[in-house]
């Protein structure tokens, strides 16, 4: 088993953090070689005790629209995010590639590269869905840098996009429309210190950009994802909600 | 100061923290030991601040409902003192209040007025603000009497505890961080169910939510007095608990719990399973659990002082390992601990008169730390030198309760002491100004 982190990040938090994931995922990276795990363990992932009720026996109610800004794509490409949150069901998360707490932003990963290898299994799905990595961090997470990470994560056809912003300015907006908060610990003086620090939550939109679901460390399960995806793929026979 | 320019420096502060090491902050079990599960920030230090949610007294100060901010650090120059009050519009019973579940936002409800008041605690910790009221979930939902609101991710679970007709009947709004309603989901009124809400509690590991009962506005805006000498109003209280697959927000089973159940605590300790509530009217604790097939059972484990004397259980709090588990009641004003090392069997093992009138109780999250306060509800409080109204903190060692500080919230003309939260300069969040902007 091997690592393919590019030179230039060979000593860097992103290397540990790639290393780290891919040998929990199971996933082996050699000379272009990737082979997903199907279950792969998380160091401090929440066990889940239950088994979630079937898919379309439950509605997922419209909790808000999705906000609209410029991103960049890896490729360095300016455009909306409504491209990358209409059209599909599309699960979003925010991430940071310098994030290193296993419950945080690796968790959220390793929930999305589990959860596409199950929607690429799926010949219903497969065209229907796609996943959305989103930065944090513009001024460290460049679209060179979100390329790189994207390595991890090779094409199975799914569509995985991993995006960021110009700058803080662009994305403060898209934070704030999600409700995504972050955090600045402060010392014992009130003055900014320490890390910056969020609740993990990861997005599930309808394919009209529409947010229906939204997990965080304590419900963040796999199987639960499928299931609501599902549900809204069932929901194209049915009367669609009128959402503010 | 114009919003171009608080974007602009907002933007270069988040350049400058950005440039931190940055690190996610998963929930954990339990806020300060009887929140949300799905709530992140808990603050398992020293707490800075005590948001208390005061009922307005008409002719005392101004006479409104209002949040009032205590300082409790013992390392501050202003431990034990009053920082910041903020009212509302007149006074709509001021009763319990919940974060949201990143803790940046506190909403607190008006049982007679209904309105729901949304503070911003994140900007500055020290100087709530209020950003919003919702007025209109009577209209909206059909439900009065906004009580427990729960944090669900992005969202907020608003337990009403009545309808437009004052009659117990009721159900659940569930909102968005943002404001605006989602959805309803009403109590069941078949198989056992009989409509009455109060409290809410998650279990997101296995996919449970439990819900208690209580009583309609007619009864809960009625004098205390009046009310007990109504056999037929009497009967009018809640007897249930409810089972729900969380997932799909759909009731599973109706337990039958007799006497008004109100607070629900789930055990924090990994691996357990269990939640135990206090019936008011029988004075009972219950502990709430799966059997061995798995299917939920309520059950009766303690006897909670004379329940011929009605000393009513109110509010609960439950230590962070789940081995212990604070008691108030009402009408003796005592506070009482339960060993809850075997939830089968509790033991009272302590028990202190902490005020003529005690209601809620809260603690620090290692437990050194409890804060009591006086208010039940306007009408249902005693009267004349019975009718304290008051904060007081206290240091606990395992063996007693020691005072450490006292607001008096009449002396003060503050009004009513209710519900507390916790609070802390270090949950200061980022970004603040654009997001309290959007919230309003």
């Amino acid at each position: 088993m091997g690592s393919s982190v590019p030179p230039r990040f060979a000593d860097s938090r992103l290397a540990v953090i790639l290393a780290a994931v891919a040998a929990a995922a199971g996933i082996v990276v050699a000379s272009g070689i990737v082979l997903d795990a199907h279950e792969p363990d998380v160091p401090g992932a929440v066990t889940m005790d239950f088994v979630p009720p079937p898919a379309g026996s439950y509605a997922l109610p419209a909790i808000m629209r999705a906000p609209d800004g410029p991103v960049l794509d890896p490729g360095g490409r300016r455009l909306p995010l409504s491209r990358f949150t209409a059209g599909k069901i599309t699960l979003l998360g925010f991430i940071y590639t310098s994030c290193a707490d296993a419950r945080g932003c690796p968790l959220a990963y390793q929930v999305f590269h589990t959860v596409r290898h199950r929607v690429s299994e799926d010949a219903e799905l497969r065209d229907r869905v796609r996943l959305v990595s989103l930065s944090f961090d513009p001024a460290r997470d460049t679209p060179d840098v979100m390329r790189h990470y994207a390595t991890a994560a090779p094409p199975n056809g799914v569509e995985w996009a991993f995006l960021t912003t110009e700058r803080p300015r662009t994305l403060v907006p898209l934070l704030d429309g999600f409700g995504q908060d972050v955090r600045v610990e402060s010392d014992a003086h009130g003055r900014p210190a320490g890390p910056l620090a969020h609740v993990l939550k990861v997005f599930l939109l309808d394919e009209h950009a529409v947010v229906r679901e939204i997990y965080t460390t304590a419900y963040l399960f796999p199987e639960v994802i499928m299931n609501d995806i599902k549900t809204i793929q069932l929901e194209d026979r049915l009367p669609r909600k009128v959402v503010r | 100061m114009h919003g171009n320019r608080i974007r602009g420096l907002c933007a270069g502060m988040i350049a400058g923290v950005l440039a931190l090491a940055a690190v996610a902050t998963p929930p954990a079990g339990a806020d300060e030991t009887c929140n949300s599960p799905y709530m992140g920030n808990l603050i398992k230090g020293q707490e800075d601040y005590l948001y208390v949610w005061a009922l307005g007294v008409k002719g005392m100060g101004d006479g409104s409902d209002k949040l009032v901010t205590l300082d409790v650090n013992p390392a501050s120059s202003r431990y034990g003192k009053v920082i910041h009050k903020i009212s509302v519009r007149g006074q709509g019973e001021a009763h319990h209040m919940g974060f949201t579940d990143d803790r940046r936002f506190l909403w607190a409800g008006g049982l007679d007025s209904s309105r729901i008041s949304i503070f911003d605690v994140g900007t500055d910790p020290a100087k709530p603000k209020l950003v919003r009221t919702i007025s209109d979930m009577p209209t909206k939902t059909g439900y009065v009497g906004p009580h427990t609101f729960y944090a669900m991710p992005g969202r907020m679970i608003v337990q009403g505890l009545s309808n437009k007709d004052g009659g117990g009947v009721t159900g659940m709004a569930l909102y968005s961080n943002k404001g605006e309603l989602v959805a309803t989901y009403p109590m069941p009124t078949t198989d056992g169910g009989d409509g009455y809400g109060y409290d809410v509690a998650i279990n997101p590991q296995k996919n449970v939510m439990l819900t208690s009962s209580f009583t309609g506005r007619k009864n809960y805006m009625r004098a205390l007095g009046d009310l007990v000498k109504d056999g037929e109003a009497m009967k009018k209280f809640g007897n249930t608990m409810v089972v729900w697959d969380l997932k799909a927000m759909k009731a599973k089973k109706v337990l039958s719990v007799p006497g008004a159940p109100l607070e629900i605590r789930w055990s924090l300790k990994d691996g357990d399973s269990w939640a135990i509530t206090a019936s008011a009217l029988t004075s009972k604790l219950w502990l709430i659990k799966p059997d061995a097939s798995g299917d939920w059972q309520a059950k009766e484990v303690a006897i909670i002082g004379d329940p011929t004397k009605i000393p009513l259980p109110v509010d609960i709090s439950i230590n962070k390992d789940g081995t212990g588990l604070w008691v108030n009641t009402f009408m003796d004003g005592k506070t009482r601990y339960f060993d809850l090392s075997n939830p089968e069997q509790p033991k009272q093992t302590y028990e202190k008169v902490t005020g003529k009138q005690v209601n809620m109780i809260s603690q620090s999250w290692d437990g050194t730390r409890v804060y009591i306060a006086s208010s039940l509800l306007a009408n249902w409080d005693k009267g004349g030198a019975d009718d304290e109204q008051f904060v007081r903190g206290f240091a606990w060692d395992g063996k007693e309760l020691k005072p450490a500080f006292e607001v008096d919230f009449y002396k003060e003309k503050l009004g009513r002491a209710h519900h507390m939260k916790l609070g802390s300069k270090a949950m200061k969040a980022a970004y603040g100004l654009e997001r309290t902007a959007t919230l309003r």
